[in-house]
């Protein structure tokens, strides 16, 4: 247990001393609060439903940048071959760097919780769709999280890493789009595969299973093949 | 498991691909002991090393560390290994000092006595001075140590070290060689390279490797056991190089470019009686034996003619 802690601090260390987390999370909030004040202002509804869809977007191009060094870095440095011959397991160095990134997506979150306490003092928002919202920002996050850190294990270029999680985001957001032109029973399993089609009920304060589901899969999955990835060398 | 050591390596086989870059190679090492690897670059010595460190599985046999079978407890054999990879792979965004504690930790010592571990290692190596640098500030020389103390500091009975003095200067070649030489006995040492005059001067005992095969396991051993001589002859060259060449147990004769025309070199099998032999057949053949001399073989002999008559084996 001591070594996971060690792996996690390492890993915490490692993206909270370089720039990239503090440029990501500002890029973050000023984007989103751009477009929480327009809408604000336009709409004079207190509502984040606009904001949480812009935040889906934003996750989707930021979390490739998060995860593109996690394993795809420390292959080609050679530092995985100094790590994984210490007694650590797999599983626990894949956990540490996939805790470690939920960190920074989960500040990134949080810290948009301004936008809801802005909200609250200015008027009377129904809470139940803030807090959705944000339950399934946190879902949506663990599932591209992982997938972004499967890519990375797959791939010793961090370009390349990027480039191919940012790709499957992309068709995992438009494929439900495929999914109205196929005949049945393949529409419904192309719908259902979108990220969109998942998160959509989040924002607009409706909480089903299936969804949570869907994204705790994915997330599960992405996990299992990175420790499967790292395990074969 | 068949054979008995420290560590044990059974027929083991690696393909990257359909390319083989192990094959069939066995070998022991007993406790206490200080052996190298040696080997041309691409021979495939950080494949075995990283088979022996549990990092890559291998394709085929097997291998023990301590009595445990590296396939079988991967993680408990990495408890007993200390290893420093091939060009010190650390992490050039931490401290010295953070990074020993880091490896520290992840080796199951903690606490006090980590801190304790992290002190006796860094006054071992004299990283004192560099306690607090960033590794990616470091000399190579300082870099290496760096990476030779986080192997020792959970004191591990086996230190595996794969190309320790690569690209380093004299003092520090020396100072490392010095440092791995002082492990004997205490603790069972391998050491991969393809430097043959280090090995020599670090190992006691030397296993030569050539694409993936194990050539000998003991080639200090065939230093002592496969004398040469060196002969100087008064003759015609073709003549005289046949005359030696015909000798029961002669391996090779040739003439020796270092020393005077009329000088020639002979290796030879350990037959006892094959100087008296050698000394008959030029004589018979009517030329002047001015000067025999019983030459032992040094490292460099065996292994160009070890690894000259497997190309030639493999050609033929």
């Amino acid at each position: 247990m001591r070594s996971f802690w060690a792996l996690l601090k390492k890993e915490e260390m490692a993206l909270f001393t370089s720039p990239i987390g503090y440029v990501m999370v500002s890029a973050f909030l000023v984007i989103t609060g751009y477009t929480f004040t327009l809408t604000l202002f336009l709409t004079h509804t207190p509502t984040l439903t606009h904001v949480f869809v812009q935040m889906y977007s934003l996750l989707l191009l930021t979390v490739p940048i998060i995860t593109m060094r996690l394993v795809a870095e420390e292959r080609r440095l050679r530092t995985l071959e100094m790590l994984l011959t210490s007694p650590v397991t797999e599983a626990s160095v894949v956990l540490a760097k996939f805790l470690a990134s939920m960190s920074l997506v989960l500040i990134m979150v949080l810290l948009s919780g301004v936008y809801a306490l802005a909200l609250a003092a200015l008027g009377a928002p129904d809470w139940g769709p803030i807090f959705s919202g944000y339950i399934g920002l946190l879902l949506l996050g663990a599932a591209l999280v992982s997938v972004g850190l499967l890519t990375s294990a797959l791939v010793n270029n961090q370009v390349i890493a990027a480039l191919l999680s940012l790709s499957v985001f992309l068709l995992f957001w438009i494929i439900d789009y495929f999914g109205w032109l196929l005949p049945d029973p393949f529409n419904a399993l192309f719908v259902n595969l979108s990220l969109l089609v998942h998160f959509r009920p989040f924002a607009t304060g409706s909480l089903f299973l299936s969804d949570a589901g869907y994204f705790i899969s994915v997330a599960l999955l992405g996990l299992f093949f990175s420790v499967r990835a790292l395990a074969r060398r | 498991m068949p054979l008995v050591g420290a560590i044990v390596a059974d027929r083991l086989v690696k393909h990257y691909g359909p390319r083989p870059a192990v094959r069939g190679v066995s070998f022991s090492i007993q406790q206490g002991e200080v052996v190298g690897l040696l080997g041309p670059n691409g021979s495939g010595k950080s494949t075995i090393i990283r088979i022996l460190t549990g990092y890559l599985p291998p394709s085929g046999g097997a291998a023990w560390i301590q009595g445990l079978d590296v396939a079988e407890e991967p993680l408990a054999i990495r408890r007993d290994i200390g290893y420093v990879p091939e060009d010190a792979p650390i992490y050039d965004s931490m401290r010295v000092g953070e990074f020993l504690r880091f490896m520290a930790e992840i080796k199951g010592v903690s606490g006090k006595a980590a801190r304790r571990a992290v002190g006796s290692t860094c006054e071992r190596l004299a990283l004192a001075p560099v306690f607090k640098v960033g590794i990616g500030k470091l000399s190579r020389g300082y870099r290496q140590r760096v990476a030779i103390a986080q192997a020792l500091l959970s004191d591990p009975p086996i230190l595996v070290f794969d190309e320790p003095t690569n690209a380093l200067d004299a003092y520090q070649v020396i100072a490392i060689r010095e440092l791995i030489r002082s492990f004997a006995g205490e603790r069972t040492v391998l050491v991969a390279s393809h430097v043959l005059t280090e090995i020599e001067k670090i190992a006691t005992r030397v296993m030569i490797l050539l694409d993936g095969t194990l050539l000998t396991a003991d080639a200090l051993a065939e230093t002592r056991h496969a004398p040469s001589f060196r002969l100087r002859i008064a003759g015609p060259r073709p003549g005289v190089v046949a005359a030696l060449g015909k000798v029961r147990g002669v391996l090779s004769a040739d003439v020796d470019a270092s020393a005077s025309a009329n000088t020639y070199v002979v290796a030879t099998d350990s037959r006892p009686e094959i100087a008296a032999d050698l000394a008959r057949a030029v004589v018979d053949q009517g030329f002047s034996l001015i000067e025999l001399t019983d030459v032992k073989p040094d490292l460099e002999r065996v292994f160009l003619d070890l690894t000259q008559r497997t190309v030639e084996a493999r050609a033929a």
